[in-house]
């Protein structure tokens, strides 16, 4: 094979993987932290991409927009755990139950906001070509961001103050209560984390895919099963799951179509889970 | 919840047959009413309602799969989508060629049935646990989304049947039926919406028959305490992929239901907002009740019609609202909280009962009634031997139990140690519910160390867990009908034993009360007697006396006895007082591997052993157990190793829990939240004895 079709092919790899990384690690904060599964995750995402939108149209500059985009959902999201999601940890199906239909709810009322066309924002940055491939340079901004999400993660995870209290409350929440930590507070800036994930994925993928209503849905069944395919720990979860089902869904959509990528992630990820109920990272846990 | 728990469950030993003449005589009501009203009413009306019945047999597929199975779906509409597209190809190829579509019907029932069985073979047998079902039935129904959205165009067809991508499958025949040489007949549209009713009558009678079947018992018992069925000898994961499947038959053949009314189908069935449509309406009508699905139904397409908007564009935004209200105000469902409040106020009327208020005063009175076997078949039981053979669990650079060979006999053996010792992971290694790192466990020289759970069980291994681990939400007598009906599989049997049980564990005035109401002793001896019931050849007791009274701890030491006659019976215990009553070898765990055995006498005065029992410091004060505890002969410093542990315990039950999870293998004296003064200044009665 000639070199410049590898490089296509490892490029392209990279992508499938940076984008799957960046849609589920907001996800996989709020899972991995509170054990909650917020179904409005992909109209969390949405929501950036719109914001971004928002913020183009009204002449900023597009990364700034984006910036602004990731701020507005985290804000979002941190109202919507005060309201919602504070009455029901620890009641797992009732989480996913409202939080399901807080999602119909913002499909909704985007579409009655914006209406159901496509809209697009223009790619910032052009085409780069390796041989006989044209690639966009964009690609590279999504790799970025990828592994920049991962490392901040676990930088707050790890280095911050607020990450040891937020970690101290998922071990044992009654022991840091006991310890004089305000559990609510900290579990507040846990959702706000994951939304601002949430968002910034929505905004960086704005100018690459059709931003819609219901684009939610087309990225939330590739987040959840990269979450739970990653297990518990998240940081490492979600890299190593991305990598295993970015390449089966790259291998599937180069040699068939994207929809049959899709197909073969969700039944590399059911037969994992088959043998490895915990997800990846779960044999590290007692069992 | 709890009545409707009741009803599920049925009364206890006597499944009751009345109520099924009565769900028949209803359900027989209900269709004479819809008949009389469907030819009444014009056809079109009538048609229209077709639907109601239709998406309330989708429904009901949930309530089966969610209310009674515990299985959390959010692929049941999925599966009805499924069914859809399967009769609208088998249909569409067939009723030019033969003249009906009944088969087409049969066709889908049976592919949305494989799929679910497929599907749910992956979940369950992989031990997937809720959220992850949930997850993985919804990220299904999206993929299937994606996919029958891309199929437009001529290359995705059957036979003569397009997919038709996105804009759907069109054209699909109606409910056709004709007698073998006879003329073709479609249903006319009265006839289909007596059909659809008369089915979802028929699914309603069916699921409300099987919920009182042991096989609907077993549903609902492995939905509150999914360990303790398994560890009963229940196939958990068979009877989750029973259920899930049933679910998925009933889903498909909604659809197929559905494909033949409206003779379209889109992809739309398979995204988000149906989805959450099936969930909303069983959680509107009550997650447990079959009327519910028909209500739910209705109610939900009311309200969405009123505040939908006319063209019905913000149905979505009153589904949500809807599902966000009820999961924050009425977690139950409407129609359960109605028939709460119904309840509530008839409980006023008449003289209230507390069942909290007789709880604490059972009990003391029997105290000399020592238990017998009541069967005497049960003493024929062969003992078996269970041994370990240098089994080793790590967790991570921890051994927790470190190359351990045991054997243990017929009789009575007890395994003591401090905290962290191991005791409670070697049990687990032989009940089945940790597989060990390395070693083997053999029941008569036969290898169990890869055999699942239930099988080890069913084997006759018998175990009652360190923290009770009964039915809370079931009365006392589900409870043991549950352990009765475990290994002979016979309902006259499991109601004769699980009564002649209630009065053999004295627990008859309980009989009907709420398990979880019971007192932490009470709990453990349920639990023991659940253990009994199932006939086990070896039974493996952790901390069975924890929480319970002196005469409930004599009580147990006398049944401990009684089964070591007959049985394998392996105690762990911190109780010291018990451990001697019970007069058996003792095998001295410590840090994972094994210490030393001996008797009771050798090993109270084996300096070692109290030592790894108190750590450092040496010679507190006297024991007290706060029980006066009779047949206390042990010298000072000796006996108060062991006293400690006991001490915490009598005073707080289930106190000694606490300190648990703290550092492995320490002695208890650096682990324990437990003061020397405590023991220093209890009245020292044993040790003045």
């Amino acid at each position: 094979m000639a070199p410049d079709r590898i490089f296509n092919l490892g490029f392209d790899l990279a992508t499938t993987v940076s984008i799957l990384a960046l849609v589920s690690l907001g996800l996989a904060v709020i899972f991995g932290m509170r054990g909650v599964i917020n179904l409005a995750h992909g109209e969390f995402i949405m929501l950036g991409a719109f914001a971004t939108l928002t913020g183009t149209r009204s002449g900023l500059n597009t990364w700034l927009a984006m910036a602004l985009a990731a701020a507005a959902v985290g804000l979002f999201g941190i109202v919507v755990e005060r309201l919602l999601i504070r009455h029901l940890y620890r009641r797992l199906a009732d989480t996913m139950l409202a939080t399901w239909g807080l999602s119909l709810i913002m499909v909704q009322a985007v579409e009655n906001r914006y209406g159901s066309v496509t809209e697009g924002i223009p790619v910032p940055i052009g085409n780069f070509t390796v041989g006989e491939f044209s690639m966009s340079k964009y690609n590279f901004v999504l790799i970025a961001a990828a592994a920049a999400g991962v490392v901040a993660t676990y930088t707050i995870m790890r280095r911050t103050r607020y990450g040891l209290l937020a970690r101290a409350t998922t071990q044992s929440a009654t022991m840091a209560e006991g310890l004089g930590v305000n559990t609510s507070v900290v579990n507040m800036w846990t959702f706000g984390l994951g939304s601002v994930l949430a968002g910034a994925a929505g905004a960086l993928l704005a100018p690459v895919v059709g931003v819609i209503p219901t684009m939610g849905q087309t990225f939330v069944a590739r987040a959840f099963m990269t979450v739970i395919v990653g297990g518990p720990s998240f940081v490492a979860g979600t890299v190593s799951a991305s990598g295993l089902l970015g390449f089966i869904e790259n291998v599937g959509t180069n040699w068939f179509t994207p929809v049959i990528g899709q197909a073969m992630l969700l039944m590399a990820a059911i037969v994992v889970l088959r043998f490895l109920p915990q997800g990846l990272t779960g044999t590290r846990l007692r069992r | 919840m709890r009545d409707l728990l009741s009803r599920v469950a049925g009364s206890g030993a006597h499944p009751a047959s009345g109520s099924a003449r009565r769900d028949v005589s209803g359900a027989v009501l209900a269709f004479a009413a819809a008949a009389v009203l469907g030819n009444w009413v014009e056809e079109f009306t009538a048609f229209e309602w077709s639907l109601w019945a239709v998406q309330a047999i989708l429904a009901l597929s949930l309530t089966l799969v969610w209310g009674y199975g515990g299985i959390f779906s959010l692929g049941q509409a999925a599966i009805y989508g499924i069914g859809g597209y399967t009769y609208g190809f088998w249909a569409i190829n067939l009723v030019d060629n033969t003249g009906e579509s009944i088969t087409a019907v049969l066709a889908a029932v049976a592919v949305g049935t494989a799929f679910a069985a497929l599907l749910g073979y992956f979940m369950f047998y992989g031990n997937v646990t809720d959220v992850y079902v949930a997850i993985i039935t919804l990220a299904t129904s999206l993929v299937l989304f994606a996919f029958v959205n891309s199929t437009s165009g001529t290359a995705y067809r059957i036979g003569d049947a397009p997919f038709g991508g996105y804009n759907g499958m069109t054209r699909i025949p109606r409910i056709t039926w004709r007698l073998p040489g006879g003329e073709s007949h479609e249903l006319t549209r009265t006839q289909f919406f007596l059909f659809c009713v008369a089915a979802g009558l028929l699914m309603a009678v069916a699921i409300r028959v099987l919920s009182r079947r042991p096989f609907g018992r077993i549903a609902v018992a492995l939905q509150h305490n999914e360990l303790r069925t398994v560890l009963l000898g229940y196939d958990v994961r068979w009877h989750k992929l029973a259920v899930f499947t049933i679910g998925g038959a009933v889903a498909s053949f909604a659809g197929a239901l559905f494909a033949a009314w409206g003779r379209f189908m889109s992809p739309t069935v398979f995204s988000l907002t149906p989805a959450a449509l099936v969930v909303i309406w069983v959680l509107v009508g009550g997650r447990s009740s079959v009327s519910g699905a028909f209500v739910g139904v209705l109610v939900v397409k009311g309200f969405s019609s009123w505040f939908g908007g006319a063209s019905g564009d913000n149905e979505p935004i009153v589904l949500g609202v809807i599902l966000v209200l009820i999961v924050l105000l009425l977690p139950g469902g409407i129609v359960a909280n109605i028939s709460r409040l119904r309840h509530w106020r008839r409980g006023r009327a008449s003289p209230s009962r507390d069942p909290a208020a007789d709880a604490e005063q059972v009990s003391v009175e029997e105290t000399d009634r020592h238990p017998v076997v009541a069967d005497p078949a049960d003493l024929q039981r062969r003992a078996r031997l269970i041994a370990t053979e240098a089994v080793t669990k790590r967790y991570g650079g921890l051994a927790a139990v470190d190359a351990v060979s045991l054997e243990f006999p017929r009789g009575v053996s007890c395994l003591i140690g401090p905290n962290g010792a191991g005791k409670s992971t070697l049990l687990d290694l032989l009940s089945g519910r940790r597989r060990p790192t390395a070693g083997a466990v053999t029941l008569d020289g036969e290898d169990l160390t890869k055999r699942e759970p239930f099988l080890r069980a069913r084997g006759g291994v018998g175990i009652k867990l360190q923290v009770a681990s009964i039915y809370e939400a079931l009365s006392v007598r589900e409870n043991l009908w549950l352990a009765c009906y475990a290994m002979p599989r016979d309902i006259d049997e499991a109601n004769r034993r699980a009564a002649s049980l209630l009065e053999w564990l004295d627990l008859r005035d309980e009989a009907e009360r709420t398990a979880g109401t019971l007192s932490h002793g009470k709990k453990q001896w349920l639990e023991i007697g659940m253990v009994v019931s199932t006939n086990p050849s070896v039974v493996l007791l952790d901390e069975p006396t924890a929480g319970m009274t002196r005469e409930e701890t004599a009580r147990t030491a006398s049944l401990v006895r009684e089964l070591g006659e007959s049985a394998s019976v392996i105690v762990v215990e911190h109780d010291m007082d018990f451990v001697r009553q019970l007069d058996a070898p003792i095998t001295v765990l410590h840090m994972g591997s094994l210490f030393t055995q001996g008797t009771f006498d050798e090993l109270s005065k084996d300096d070692r052993v109290i030592d790894i029992y108190l750590g450092a410091h040496n010679g507190n004060g006297g024991p007290d157990d706060g029980r006066g505890s009779a047949p206390s002969k042990h010298h000072d410093g000796r006996g108060s190793a062991p006293g400690k542990h006991h001490d915490g315990r009598g005073s707080a039950p289930g106190k000694h829990h606490d300190g648990r999870g703290s550092a492995p293998g320490k002695p208890v004296e650096a682990s324990g939240g437990r003061t020397d003064g405590t023991i220093a200044n209890g009245p020292s009665a044993d040790a003045d004895a």
